[in-house]
């Protein structure tokens, strides 16, 4: 026979500055794992949706995996749209972005200091980058520029300091806002764009970053690396984009690793405060524990109310790290090296935050009413 | 508290074997049993010439019989059709003993490369290269030893490819 439902939650009860204090530290510990595992599913999906298919980048075969110190010639575009085929073309333009993409300070009229990432780009642009969608404002001409979504994140900067018509400053030039774009969450989101010849004039620079192409429907990467591998001189290297965000994800696991170990440590912490809480409440409570007993409760009926207990309590404080989370956490911009992300608080890491909840719950109340359930009936009963 | 202790201990094991950094990869990719046997040949072509001498001599639609090993880059292969670059063998890759996990990219010795290195195309009888990756074809890996014959083909900047047809792996 199992005790009553009532009993384990009127137990809660009993004694409730305790057990506000401990759904107050589990909740803690939860939302810190809704923080972490949103943190790691937030740079998952900016890397994995980062990518087009269809887009191949042309860089410097010296820089590896690092486009920004990549350095080509300026006529490579040219030479690519020449000699390979399989490019996209419309209308007779063909669909590719000589671009120059640098790390450079951005200053504003209230901040200073920021590391952005800024972009030179062409009208080529557009049509090779299919997720950038400018959402308010003017494509850019001389002297402008248009800021991603996440760039003031990205800055550290509040988002007003790059409303259109504010102006900033980089490689000692003035350049005013004219537009925002939105890339979907994309890595280039966190980006500044202006135009690629008035980044070369304020660089000092003739040379550029990267080519990005965009295939034909069909065609594939293997046309462009050969042409790449053919031409030593140049000393290029093509990769596709997916590619190219798929070596980040790699590059990034020691992140990941480091990430699910804080997780792992905080859940940890989390047991701990269960634990405490459960082994005081079962202390308090051999002789009533031992009276079950002996009118006849099994023990296992009595193990399974006391770890109702931790998870109800448990379940109570994933639904409150669970709304803060989803209210307060969600979509909240995280600055990071490779430009801007944001936290994501969705299903996977709801049911990572509420799963260790609930088993928090479980591990903290397990050991504690074991102890007390090892004990001799006839002892417990003149325990004081 | 035994209970605690025990606990701790496994997720101490949890972490630690978690946390055991995965195997280096410090061998190459594996060649398989190859699928384009005609492109294969028993015996070793004689007057094979170093990749490095070629590029001095060879001109523009020369017959020509390369040696080479391939290699250059981290990645000498292009993906999904059978080409790959070769370097001339007198150039020095980082010996295994090093445990350099790309030995094949010449990462020590790349200014040598750029003078000894060629593009080898594997080319069907149309002269179109062939849409298949070229491990697979001719069961070959970084840094096989291979001779390829074919038609030199130059561009004004020194380049040099090799319109393969033949080719032998030797080792």
């Amino acid at each position: 026979m199992l005790l009553p439902w009532e009993y384990g939650v009127r137990n809660l009860a009993r004694r409730p500055l305790r057990t506000m204090l401990t759904l107050a530290a589990l909740s803690t510990v939860i939302l810190l794992v809704f923080v972490v595992v949103g943190f790691i599913r937030g740079l998952e999906k900016s890397l994995s949706i980062s990518g087009d298919r269809d887009v191949v980048l042309v860089y410097s075969v010296n820089s590896e995996e690092n486009i920004e110190n990549s350095a080509i010639a300026a006529r490579t575009p040219a030479l690519l749209a020449a000699s390979v085929e399989g490019t996209q073309q419309r209308f007779g333009v063909t669909h590719v972005s000589p671009e120059m993409y640098l790390g450079t300070r951005v200053n504003t009229d209230e901040n200073n200091g920021g590391l952005g990432l800024v972009r030179g780009v062409t009208t080529g642009a557009p049509l090779v980058r299919r997720s950038v969608k400018l959402i308010d404002g003017k494509w850019p001409s001389s002297g402008e520029v248009i800021v991603g979504q996440l760039a003031a994140a990205k800055l550290g900067y509040d988002k007003q300091d790059l409303a259109i018509g504010k102006q900033v400053v980089f490689e000692n030039k003035t350049w005013e806002i004219v537009g925002q774009f939105a890339a979907g969450g994309a890595a280039c989101e966190s980006e500044i764009w202006c135009n690629l010849a008035d980044l070369q004039t304020a660089t000092k620079r003739q040379d550029l970053t990267v080519v990005a192409l965009l295939l034909e429907p069909g065609s594939s990467t293997a046309e462009i690396e050969l042409f790449c591998k053919e031409r030593t001189d140049l000393e290029l290297r093509a990769l596709g984009e997916t590619d190219y965000y798929q070596s980040l994800q790699q590059h990034y696991k020691p992140v990941r690793i480091l990430a699910w170990l804080v997780v792992l440590l905080v859940s940890g912490a989390g047991v701990f405060a269960g634990l405490n809480m459960m082994y005081g409440a079962v202390a308090g409570r051999v002789r009533e524990i031992a009276t079950l007993q002996a009118i006849g409760y099994r023990r296992r009926a009595i193990l399974l109310s006391i770890v109702q207990e931790g998870v109800l309590l448990a379940a109570a404080a994933s639904l409150i790290a669970g709304a803060i989370a989803l209210v307060l956490m969600n979509g909240l911009a995280i600055r990071f090296t490779m430009g801007a992300f944001t936290l994501r608080i969705d299903s996977v890491a709801v049911l990572f935050g509420c799963g260790i909840g609930l088993l928090l719950g479980v591990l903290g109340a397990l050991p504690p009413a074991i102890k007390a359930l090892r004990a001799k009936v006839a002892v417990s009963l003149k325990a004081v | 508290m035994k209970t605690i202790a025990n606990l701790s201990l496994v997720t101490a094991i949890v972490v630690l074997i978690g946390c055991k950094p995965s195997e280096s990869k410090n061998e190459n990719t594996k060649s398989s049993e190859p699928t384009g046997k005609q492109y294969l040949v028993a015996s070793e072509p004689d007057d094979s010439t170093p990749v490095g001498e070629a590029r001095k001599g060879a001109k523009d639609g020369d017959a020509v019989t390369l040696v080479g090993h391939i290699g250059g880059s981290t990645k000498p292969f292009v993906e999904g059709i059978a080409a790959f670059t070769i370097v001339d063998p007198k150039v020095a890759y980082c010996p295994p003993e090093e445990g350099c996990p790309t030995p094949w990219d010449y990462c020590c010795t790349q200014n040598e490369v750029k003078e000894n290195i060629a593009t080898v195309k594997i080319v069907n009888e149309r002269g179109k290269t062939v849409s298949e990756d070229a491990r697979q074809l001719l069961g070959v890996k970084e840094l096989s030893l291979v001779v390829v014959q074919g038609t030199a083909k130059r561009d004004e900047q020194g380049n040099l490819s090799v319109m393969a047809q033949k080719v032998y792996v030797k080792q």
